[in-house]
């Protein structure tokens, strides 16, 4: 018995290194190609920046009306464009490496699986991209114009805005990603529905003294225009 | 395509009446009961030919036109965005009464605003008699001072203006003015560079070296402020005068100092201000801006700044004083911040409300105890901070990561 134990178990370890031995290969051929996309990539990139920095790529943007770099400021158009060059190369890099370790390997319809799934992570990405832009757009709006209705608690009204999107967005990424199925609708449903409700109830009930506080300041304003009378800015 | 429109009938009256030696230009619209009512008012005017530009398309019934020595000429502009403030319109009228005045040829125009207080012969003599007599080009109104009025003119517009041009003008976006016909041409030419561009003439005087002088006008415009908020009206003017900055750049950086522009006739009666405004709203506001408007600041003003302002939030209401030089500085970050458009434009004004609301708590407590005419001396004294400073400006519009203190 003890001496079939040993054989099945060396069997095993066979058919382990067979494998291992079989995906060598394609491994070092992923890695190979991924490694030369990148050196592509960062090539590419290079000569995108110069090329870009030789036209005066910023200022030009920069000229037109509604901007990109207006909607996302941390960064220069030139710097924006370089990136996505750069990834480009490095997700056509992976790609071409998928296959290559399916030509190296023996194992067959990978590339048929992870092709069928690329437009999806492109679509999530674009999401991702687009959702953090209006969120942190959209934050900034409601901060500045909070602040210059006088309202104390901007800030907190600026970060639920934000984290509105953001939840909203990650909410549409996985959805789109095809990843958690309905427990994602459902979380999502439970998590908005439950901040709405959360509001509400503080609102009716929690909060009523502060907005019927705030209600009487308003109320009170025409007083205060007295004062303001005495000002003129224009 | 000219930017006025004007009805063939125009023309065929032109050819009957011959050459204007006026055009008085009403930039705003105007009933027509009330434009009968002021034209009669102009009969004592010298002129010989004399028209009257209105907005519209028709003639209003029953007005004194030729028979009283002058004509009634409609003009009419694109029909303006509802949500428009009024200057906007304003100067899109302006432009319009330019544009007529170059294709009547008139000898000189005048440009009153809508209201029409400065409708009257007084008036109208006062600002087209240094074109006539004293061979300006423009002619730009010194209304009688008060110490809480025109904040915005005084405390930006005023000594941006007079810093970057080397034009000393008190009204640089007037609402009325007169022009000979070298400065109409001029202004009918004048781009529009959109956003809500508004019409500067000093600066184009300025920049094609025309004479520029100023009259005293006993004259109130009524400010019609109902409705408006205060961020939109800051990002309208002041952002308006950051675009002209960005595409004036290269004239101004040239200019090193001032000059004293002529001023003309008496001034007018100080008029009293009664007891000043409470403060402590303005401070609240400019102590909210800076307890949460921080990250967004620190895109656009550097550590010092921040520093300074940093420090001023810890002051009691009382020793409430932005300093001249600090105010100036956050100005000129603006005007850069705009043209490298750091952020969305929108959201770059709003930023500035609470720290302009914060300079006039300042103002204000300093020039509540002084007279009308000690408060101009601070405006005055602010307008040197703003040419004391524009060294820092140049430094930082031509490299502004390099020199970024």
């Amino acid at each position: 018995m003890w001496q079939q134990i040993e054989e099945s178990l060396r069997d095993s370890m066979g058919r382990v290194f067979t494998k291992i031995a079989t995906l060598l290969p394609g491994i070092l051929a992923f890695v190979l190609v991924l490694l030369i996309f990148i050196l592509i990539a960062w090539l590419a990139a290079m000569l995108t920046r110069a090329i870009l920095n030789a036209v005066k790529f910023d200022e030009r943007t920069s000229s037109g009306t509604n901007t990109l770099t207006e909607w996302a400021p941390r960064h220069a158009p030139t710097l924006l464009v370089t990136r996505i060059v750069f990834w480009a190369f490095v997700v056509i890099g992976v790609l071409v490496g998928v296959s290559a370790f399916e030509a190296g390997s023996a194992e067959q319809g990978i590339s048929a699986y992870v092709f069928s799934y690329v437009p999806r992570v492109i679509g999530a990405v674009i999401l991702l991209f687009v959702g953090t832009i209006i969120g942190r757009f959209l934050s900034r709006s409601v901060l500045i114009s909070a602040v210059n209705l006088n309202l104390q608690y901007a800030r907190l009204l600026a970060t639920g805005v934000r984290w509105l999107v953001f939840v909203l967005t990650a909410a549409m990424v996985l959805d789109h990603l095809a990843i958690g199925g309905e427990i994602v609708d459902l979380a999502f449903g439970i998590l908005f529905g439950g901040i709405v409700l959360a509001l509400a109830l503080a609102v009716g009930l929690g909060s009523r003294d502060l907005v019927s506080r705030s209600l009487e300041r308003e109320a009170n304003r025409p007083v205060e225009a007295h004062a303001e009378e005495k000002l003129h800015h224009f | 395509m000219p930017n006025s429109e004007l009805v063939d009938e125009r023309v065929t009256e032109e050819q009957h009446t011959g050459p204007v030696d006026l055009l008085i230009g009403i930039a705003g619209a105007v009933r027509a009961e009330e434009l009968q009512a002021h034209v009669s008012k102009l009969q004592g005017l010298a002129q010989a030919h004399i028209a009257v530009a209105y907005p519209g398309s028709g003639k209003p019934e029953s007005v004194p036109a030729a028979d009283a020595g002058f004509r009634l000429v409609p003009y009419s502009v694109a029909a303006a965005d509802p949500a428009s403030l009024p200057w906007v319109v304003s100067a899109a009228a302006q432009r319009a009464i330019c544009t007529l005045a170059a294709e009547l040829d008139a000898k000189a125009c005048v440009v009153v605003h809508g209201d029409l207080i400065a409708f009257d012969t007084a008036h109208i003599q006062s600002l087209s008699h240094a074109v006539a007599e004293k061979g300006c080009d423009l002619i730009l109104p010194v209304y009688p001072s008060r110490k809480y009025e025109a904040l915005l003119n005084h405390g930006i517009l005023a000594p941006l203006t007079r810093a970057l041009y080397g034009q000393r003008v008190r009204y640089p976006l007037p609402p009325d003015f007169g022009c000979s016909p070298q400065m109409f041409r001029k202004l009918s030419t004048a781009r529009d560079l959109g956003d809500g561009g508004l019409l500067w003439p000093s600066v184009q005087a300025a920049a094609s070296n025309y004479q520029v002088c100023q009259v005293n006008l006993d004259v109130h415009h009524a400010t019609q402020t109902e409705g408006l908020e205060l961020s939109a009206v800051l990002a309208s003017l002041a952002g308006s005068a950051f675009a002209e900055m960005d595409a004036m750049a290269a004239y101004w950086q040239r200019v090193r100092s001032s000059h004293a522009t002529a001023t003309f006739g008496s001034t007018a009666a100080q008029v009293g201000d009664g007891e000043p405004a409470d403060t402590k709203p303005l401070i609240d506001s400019f102590l909210l801006g800076s307890r949460n408007l921080q990250e967004i600041w620190g895109l656009v003003l550097p550590p010092v700044t921040l520093l300074e302002l940093k420090r001023l939030t810890r002051v009691s209401p009382e020793a409430f004083r932005m300093p001249d030089s600090l105010w100036v500085r956050i100005i000129y970050d603006f005007a850069l911040a705009y043209r490298l458009r750091k952020m969305n434009r929108g959201h770059l004004m709003g930023a500035l409300t609470p720290l302009y609301l914060g300079w006039v708590a300042s103002y204000m407590q300093e020039v509540a105890a002084l007279s009308p005419i000690a408060a101009e001396q601070r405006f005055e004294q602010l307008a040197r901070a703003y040419e004391e400073e524009k060294p820092y400006l140049v430094s930082r519009w031509r490299w502004p990561d390099r020199f970024n203190p």
